[in-house]
């Protein structure tokens, strides 16, 4: 029955949500007026490049091929799907000729390894003092951590990110201004470079985290207070159940459902990086990959990194609405 | 020799409220003096807004801001013992919840912790009033329970929206005499039920209180549930007890005018003519009428209940009524 009525349904419509997707990937760029072979060549030539005219059309038809421009729309929407099923995101032009997606693959651990740890340690911390916070709403340390969280959560993360690094990296230099380690360290899994690693991601971490603990502590401490006051809260109470087993049971309990949800839609989020974050910090993850191809016009990256986070997204959706059930009994697929 | 067993003496309850900074005022239980007994089902009834469900929670000791007790008092009688609920530490409260004086509930949608089983709230229960030992004995001593009350043991499985209105009502009630109290306060607990369900309720109530002869303190402003149920009636007016007496004193010799217009009111069987309801709207009780609060609605109202506020007449031994056009000329509060 859940097999019939949900699952396939629900996975039809995974399939149907990324097939979309893709196809404005596909569509979008040849929308724009530019051409990307023209605007590679004027580069080329801006730098100063002489180029014979024989090798000059050489050079077109190669990159045309490259961009997978060659024949009409259909003909190109074709083969585009066909070197996708093949993992093939082309190669990009401005690290020619690195696959795009080696590229991917060499950003995702460092945005993965920031935003994850950054992503659960703020959901935990701000829901844990949200959840008090909510719970002694009347009570003045409360009042002072609302205070807090109203000033933090309107700032724009930029700022914030360059308030830290211009305190703690500039003004008291305890922390690196930019990078993901130690320039010319090899990644391995010894101290020194796990070290380093921290040393340089504790910034970037810090201003990420502390804007989405605003956010958890906010969310958390409104449903905590509106939880108290149900009906199910007061019968508990007028029938002597002790306030720990309140607290716990009922009010935190049901509290949390809605940040489980938050939390799954912002884990799902992490695939496309921490934008500004990372750019501002130089960070090496996905965010500043993405900003380079769109500054130097790398249609093959761009599209790549889009397609992966259009996957990692829907896949995300599609998992918590599976294991939803195990923490709300009422949503039942049948 | 006296079986007062909840009593209220000059009960005054307000909520206090600040609006923006300025004080409000709703005078939601006002001067009520009740002295119910052991082995009796009394009925409250009253129009909505007239502060029914404020004077339930004053006697179930669940005062909480902004709903304040300014003067007078609520007592229970614990082996042989006047206590005033006053003077009990939050913990002592906690445990004469359930074991001396049980809660019912309407059985709403959200009556019960929506991500819990009712055996897990049948649990929490039980744990917190006696050391069950383990999960499994608090599971049995449930299933005993809904057994002895004809309640289907495999309710204890189901999740609170997985049961009908009806059982989730009865699960309260069955739930409120787990461990055998003296008072039973029900708010509301028929109300949101269609008519068949409604009689069964009634009946499981009957039947709890007849076999543990307990007080049942009932609110409800269904006069039907009442005449089905109650013992005594005390009839609420804006804050204020302003009729009381037997069942069918209540019903057949109705003294004062508001009651007259809620009997009045009811259908009757065969009898297609409209009913007569009372004209007009209960006051705010923000800011009550001078005098008697129902001479604005009242038919019969004369200059001197525009005035002062009746006491009671003794009409009948059992049967006291708070209107100047009841005995006249009587005046205090002769309870």
């Amino acid at each position: 029955m859940f097999f019939r009525r949900y699952l396939i349904p629900r996975f039809i419509q995974y399939i149907l949500v990324i097939f979309f997707g893709i196809t404005a990937v596909f569509i979008i760029p040849r929308l724009l007026p530019n051409d990307p072979v023209m605007r590679t060549i004027g580069e080329l030539r801006a730098r100063g490049a002489t180029l014979e005219p024989g090798a000059m059309d050489k050079i077109i038809t190669d990159l045309t091929q490259m961009y997978g421009l060659e024949g009409s729309w259909f003909d190109q929407y074709i083969a585009f799907w066909q070197r996708l099923a093949r993992g093939d995101l082309g190669v990009s032009f401005f690290q020619f000729p690195t696959p795009v997606s080696t590229l991917i693959l060499t950003a995702l651990p460092w945005t993965v390894g920031l935003l994850l740890t950054t992503t659960i340690l703020a959901w935990i911390i701000g829901n844990v003092l949200g959840a008090f916070a909510g719970y002694y709403a009347g009570s003045r340390w409360s009042q002072a951590l609302d205070g807090v969280a109203m000033v933090i959560r309107p700032m724009p993360y930029y700022i914030f990110a360059f308030a830290l690094l211009l305190l703690f990296a500039y003004a008291v230099r305890w922390f690196p201004v930019s990078g993901g380690a130690k320039l010319g360290m090899q990644p391995g899994w010894n101290w020194a470079f796990i070290q380093s690693v921290l040393w340089h991601s504790f910034l970037p971490a810090l201003s990420i985290a502390i804007l989405g603990m605003a956010v958890w502590f906010q969310t958390m401490k409104l449903v905590v207070q509106s939880v108290v006051g149900e009906s199910y809260v007061q019968y508990a109470r007028l029938s002597g159940v002790t306030e720990r087993k309140i607290v716990s049971r009922y009010v935190f309990r049901n509290a949390l459902l809605p940040q489980i949800t938050g939390l799954a839609l912002s884990l799902g989020l992490i695939f496309s990086g921490a934008l500004i974050t990372e750019i501002v910090f130089s960070y090496p993850g996905l965010g500043t990959l993405l900003y380079r191809a769109i500054i130097n016009g790398d249609y093959n990256l761009i599209m790549g990194i889009t397609i992966f986070s259009i996957f990692a997204i829907t896949t995300a959706v599609l998992i918590v609405d599976l294991i939803y059930p195990l923490f709300d009994p009422r949503i039942r697929y049948s | 020799m006296d079986n007062t067993i909840l009593r209220t003496e000059a009960l005054h309850a307000y909520y206090v409220l600040d609006v923006y900074g300025k004080q409000k005022i709703l005078k939601a239980v006002n001067e009520v003096d009740l002295a119910i007994q052991e082995d009796e089902i009394y009925g409250i009834a009253g129009e909505s807004g007239c502060g029914k469900t404020t004077l339930l929670k004053a006697l179930a000791a669940a005062v909480e801001p902004p709903l304040r007790v300014m003067s007078g008092r609520v007592t229970y009688r614990i082996a042989g013992e006047e206590v005033d609920v006053a003077t009990l530490t939050p913990e002592e409260k906690r445990k004469l919840r359930l074991e001396y004086i049980a809660y019912v509930p309407q059985g709403s949608m959200s009556v019960f912790n929506p991500v819990a089983r009712i055996k897990d709230t049948y649990r929490d229960f039980i744990e917190s009033h006696i050391s069950a030992g383990s999960k499994t004995e608090a599971f049995d001593l449930a299933r005993e329970h809904l057994t002895e009350l004809g309640l289907p043991i495999k309710i204890l499985d189901a999740y609170p929206h997985q049961l009908s209105g009806g059982m989730r009502q009865r699960v309260t009630i069955a739930l409120a005499t787990l461990l055998k109290p003296r008072i039973i306060i029900g708010d509301e607990p028929t109300t949101a039920l269609d008519v068949v369900v409604q009689r069964g309720v009634v009946q499981l109530l009957k039947d709890v209180q007849r076999k543990l002869q307990n007080t049942i303190v009932l609110v409800t402003h269904d006069m039907g549930v009442h005449a089905n149920i109650a013992d005594r009636i005390g009839i609420m007016y804006a804050g204020k007890i302003v009729e009381e007496a037997p069942t069918d004193k209540i019903f057949g010799a109705p003294a004062h005018p508001y009651t007259q217009y809620l009997i009045n009111s009811l259908p009757k069987f065969g009898d297609k003519t409209p009913r007569e309801s009372v004209p007009g709207s209960p006051p705010s009780l923000a800011n009550l009428p001078s005098g008697c609060p129902f001479h604005p609605r009242c038919p019969h109202a004369k200059d001197i209940c525009k005035q002062e506020m009746p006491g009671f007449t003794q009409v009948e031994p059992k049967h006291r009524v708070a209107c100047w056009l009841v005995g006249e000329g009587e005046h205090g509060k002769a309870a």
